[in-house]
């Protein structure tokens, strides 16, 4: 019995080839969309989820209240963790993380690293990072102590055993390897390649570790098994009551202490050592379903309009003793054989957009279709596609009355039709909002990339030196070395550039009322050509001047919405107004017009600059457009020259700016395609319905020739009927597309309007893709001679 | 055998009732051969359904071999009709996706017939119908008097005790409807009723019996000598 409804379904898909391609194409590609992006899913959500006490681990979030703004960090200060612990006793461990970067230098060879962490023994008994070797309760404890990961320790030493080995951190810190500790797995937020005793931090800046108003590391808390987080963090304010003096609060600042759950901490709002997004995760479930759903409904119609074909050999089967459960069956194994099939080109499929995808993800989601089950999770879908897709034709299919089939009265019902037309429209709805969503997307985008930033960002270059005192302490004569190479216009040095970060100062600023007004402002260290060299416009008093002594120390310049906050109505009121920040005391003397030292998600918040050319880690230099790969290589050999203790890691400003943007690009690129595959199959979909209608039709169609209709009339009959649907569809599809993107522009301080122009392409681009489909069809039919359409019947 | 009292069948649409069967009451002996004749719309095809079960009356009695089945349920109609019932129909109705010897097969499959029991039983009846060398042909490879003749083939592989033939000749030229009828003949003289719905006087003379019917009425009956 199986192996003839075997057989008999594999003559059906043969017999009808163009069908069971375009079921087969459409199920294949919409199953393979779906793994990729339920990988992508699966895998944001697994971050930090393979610790081995992941459950009782939390994050110590702080918000920082002061008189006009709230600062949500994930970073708190360094007592804290400690100070927890020893207050109460539910918190089994804390530990706590800075992130640093320096220049490595092993043997003679330097070497860059970036993704270094300041961190303490308890560490590796919050985390499951297991040391391959070393001991993990001692390898941190000493100051000066390195743990290496596996990869960065066999680009270091190769074969050779690094436990012992010396390293010169920042060209003065000899630091012994004490450990080397599995790579960490792709699904971590935690992306280290060493891992430095904190004791070190201690040993060279003596009471850095007791700041309690200094807020710079991440602390992680243990909890005992069963403890209650949120009692916990019910007592924060009494905890902070009693150790936090008024002197720390600098003046009005409250504090507020919230634990965030390990598993959740990567798709925290606040951020992290790397962030992911839980509303592209719901977006792309939704993108996920929708490109499947749009497969199984052209499986579903396709099956349905064809079963007046099927209704026949329903008839007979019934008549010579077929009974109903038997036909179900057999129907439903005939759309299971060819989810089958499906799955097995999807399997494909999926192996050869992996690495792509890989690659438009920005990280190893899986190296292979085999990993974590996905291909079992694939064949039950695929299972599942074809009986939840049967059902209703075999239903259907096998309720058919015999006698009537076999008189030859049976025809598709209208309702079925209804509901095939239902399905056409929701299906276009879908594309229809995808191809809107991308469109804004990438109007966004393109919108950020042009949008006047407020500073000069082309033919910048920065390098990078991280603060060396070297460098510091020749700074000048380095600047001058620059400015001889021919092609280079201007040179500065500064503690941040747009685009990259900056400090946070906690300052005092004198507001309209004449009151200090305490603030925690951005803030950049920098030196006398920085205004200069970035072109920024000064629209109130004057940028910093060598000719007047005190601006290396009484002076800042601030942007204009510093001037905001402070509540002055224009920009010159705010000039030879008082300040006090870090240690130093004077007046304002400039103010710029704002520029985007961060991407357009964010405002444009208070910063002011300051002349402190020792606290500056980049160098910009302003270069010619002409012949810049010459340029470079004549900087770089300078470089190794005057700066032979640090790398040569230079940046473009434009690029690096952009650079914000890649998580956005590639939401961009992924919806892009995603809308691409979704058009795709639905016009699948429409080209089969459009062909079988016209199949149906090929005797009206001879019969209306005969009778005098034109081609382009004939053409234009059976287009209509699907064109409508479309049309339908894009009335649906413009108020859902408009709400979504609206909620999506929500996290861009800066962004476009959705203007009707998106809506008017997207819904003729798919009109047109529409039109295309059905019409090759529709001509096809038209031309052909009437008298073989009436001689067939 | 068949023992059918006052039968009735009606079909509705939205505005008219048509009496499809009124009140009709027929008997055929086990081994008869009866030709069921009539104008358009006297109510053959709808008499043939409901004696094949494809169909339920709306009132009266239908007794097969001593069972009262008029308000049997599909399932159990179904079953009864595997076993039993054989059917021959003027457009063949031949499964176009399967070969000649797999159309043969399927009610075998579907009475649970072992598969090498299946092959011998079909072999057999293919030989009997002379169209053994085109066992593994499809349908449309085959003539309209080859076709019927798979599809004879297909009603008696079973060995069913009734066959019901709706206008078996239609679709045919004379030459290969004579030998239809002949097939037919044939096995009613081995034991299988047979009863025919028909338009032809001709085909009609190969019964013993001949009932005509108007209005869903029987108007007539005329025993063959």
């Amino acid at each position: 019995m199986i192996k003839n409804y075997i057989k008999i379904a594999f003559r059906n898909l043969w017999r009808h080839k163009s069908f069971s391609l375009i079921n087969i194409i459409g199920l294949a590609v919409g199953m393979t969309a779906f793994l990729l992006i339920l990988m992508y899913v699966t895998f944001e959500l697994s971050y930090d989820k393979f610790h081995t006490k992941a459950d009782q681990v939390y994050r110590l979030n702080v918000d920082i209240r002061s008189a006009n703004d709230v600062m949500k960090l994930s970073v708190s200060s360094a007592p804290m963790g400690p100070t927890i612990k020893a207050d109460f006793p539910e918190v089994l461990e804390s530990t706590r993380i800075f992130g640093g970067g320096y220049v490595v230098k092993v043997g003679n060879q330097l070497f860059q690293e970036n993704r270094v962490f300041l961190t303490e023994p308890s560490f590796f008994n919050v985390f499951s990072f297991p040391l391959i070797k070393g001991d993990p309760k001692t390898a941190l404890k000493n100051p000066f102590s390195v743990v290496l990961t596996e990869t960065i320790a066999k680009k270091y030493f190769g074969s050779a055993d690094p436990i012992g080995k010396t390293l010169i951190i920042d060209g003065k810190a000899p630091s012994l390897v004490t450990g080397v500790v599995k790579d960490v797995p792709a699904n971590s937020q935690f992306k280290f390649d060493m891992l430095y005793s904190i004791s070190t931090l201690e040993k060279k800046y003596p009471g850095r570790l007791e700041q309690w108003g200094n807020f710079g590391n991440f602390t992680y808390l243990l909890l005992s098994k069963g403890a209650n987080a949120a009692q916990l963090q019910s007592k924060f304010p009494a905890f902070l009551k009693k150790h936090i003096s008024d002197a720390d609060r600098k003046g009005g600042e409250d504090y507020a202490l919230y634990l965030k759950p390990l598993k959740d901490a990567y798709m925290d709002t606040r951020g992290g050592f790397e962030q992911g997004s839980l509303s592209n995760v719901y977006i792309f479930s939704v993108v996920a379903l929708f490109i499947l759903l749009i497969a199984a409904i052209n499986f579903i119609n396709l099956t349905t309009a064809r079963a007046t074909e099927r209704a026949k050999e329903v008839g007979v089967r019934k008549v010579i003793g077929a009974a109903r459960n038997q036909l179900t069956m057999q129907f439903l194994g005939e759309s299971v054989i060819l989810c089958l099939i499906s799955f097995a080109i999807s399997v494909l499929l999926v192996s050869i957009a992996l690495s792509p995808f890989n690659q438009l993800a920005g990280k190893i989601i899986s190296p292979n279709i085999f990993e974590h089950g996905y291909i079992f999770v694939l064949l039950i879908i695929s299972i599942l596609i074809g009986v939840v897709a049967g059902a209703y034709p075999a239903l259907a299919l096998s309720n058919f009355k015999p006698v009537v089939i076999l008189k030859g009265k049976f025809s598709s019902s209208a309702k079925g039709t209804l509901l095939r037309k239902g399905l056409v429209v929701f299906q276009f709805t879908i594309s229809i909002v995808l191809i809107v969503g991308t469109l804004i997307v990438y109007n966004q985008l393109n919108y950020m990339r042009n949008q006047p930033l407020g500073f000069e960002k082309n033919q910048m270059v920065t390098i990078d030196f991280g603060g060396d005192e070297n460098v510091i302490k020749s700074y000048e004569t380095i600047k001058n070395e620059f400015k001889s190479i021919p092609n280079i216009l201007a040179v500065s040095l500064s503690s941040g550039i747009p685009g990259g970060g900056n400090a946070n100062a906690h300052s005092e600023l004198e507001n309209r009322q004449g009151t200090m007004q305490p603030m925690n402002i951005n803030m950049y260290n920098i030196d006398y050509d920085f205004i200069k060299i970035y072109g920024m416009k000064v629209i109130a008093g004057r940028a910093f001047s060598k000719d007047y002594g005190t601006d290396s120390t009484k002076a800042i310049v601030i942007n204009e919405a510093a001037v905001k906050n402070l509540g002055y109505a224009s920009p010159n009121d705010a000039i030879g107004k008082k300040f006090s920040q870090w240690g130093r005391e004077g007046k304002i003397i400039g103010v710029v017009k704002d520029f985007h030292y961060r991407s357009l998600q964010q405002n444009v918040e208070p910063l002011n600059m300051r002349v402190n050319p020792s606290d500056a880690g980049t160098f910009t230099l302003k270069i010619s457009s002409e012949n810049i790969p010459a340029t470079l290589s004549a900087i770089e050999n300078k470089w190794k020259v005057l700066i032979p203790q640090r790398p040569f890691n230079y940046a473009f400003v434009d690029e690096n700016f952009n650079k914000q943007y890649a998580t956005e690009e590639r939401f961009g690129k992924l919806f892009m395609y995603f809308a691409i595959l979704a058009i795709f199959i639905s016009c699948l979909g429409l080209l089969g319905l459009a062909s079988y209608s016209t199949l149906q039709r090929t005797r009206e169609i001879g019969i209306r020739k005969v009778l005098g209709a034109s081609i382009p009339g004939i053409v234009n009959m059976l287009s209509k009927e699907f064109l409508q649907l479309v049309f339908i569809a894009a009335l649906i599809a413009f108020p859902l597309s408009w709400y979504g993107m609206h909620s999506w522009l929500k996290d861009f301080a800066y962004k476009v309007d959705i203007g009707w122009l998106v809506f008017a392409v997207a819904g003729i681009l798919a009109f047109m893709i529409a039109i295309a489909t059905v019409s090759f069809q529709a001509i096809r039919a038209a031309i052909a001679n009437p008298v073989k359409s009436l001689r067939s019947e | 055998m068949i023992k059918i009292t006052d039968l009735e069948k009606f079909y509705r649409t939205e505005e008219v009732e048509t009496i499809a069967l009124n009140k009709l009451t027929i008997d055929v002996k086990k081994g008869e051969f009866v030709a069921i004749m009539g104008p358009s719309g006297c109510g053959k095809s709808t008499l043939l359904n409901i004696l094949g079960m494809l169909d339920d009356p709306d009132g009266g009695s239908y007794v097969f071999n001593g069972v009262e089945v008029a308000h049997f349920n599909e399932r159990k109609r179904a079953d009864l009709r595997k076993h039993n019932i054989g059917f021959v129909f003027q457009s063949f109705n031949l499964i176009d996706e399967l070969t000649v010897f797999e159309n043969v097969e399927l009610p075998l499959i579907y009475t649970g017939v072992p598969s090498s029991e299946r092959v011998k039983r079909v072999e057999e009846v293919l030989d009997k119908m002379q169209i053994m060398h085109r066992r593994n042909h499809y349908p449309q490879q085959l003539s309209g008097g080859q076709q019927q003749r798979v599809a004879i083939a297909r009603a008696v592989v079973n060995k069913p005790k009734l066959i019901l033939a709706d206008e078996p000749t239609g679709n045919l030229d004379s030459s290969n409807g004579n030998d239809v009828m002949e097939l037919l003949t044939d096995l009613n003289e081995h034991g299988t009723t047979i009863i025919m719905v028909t338009h032809s006087e001709h085909d009609a003379r190969y019964s013993h019996r001949i009932i005509r019917l108007l209005d869903g009425q029987t108007v007539m009956e005329n025993i063959m000598i």
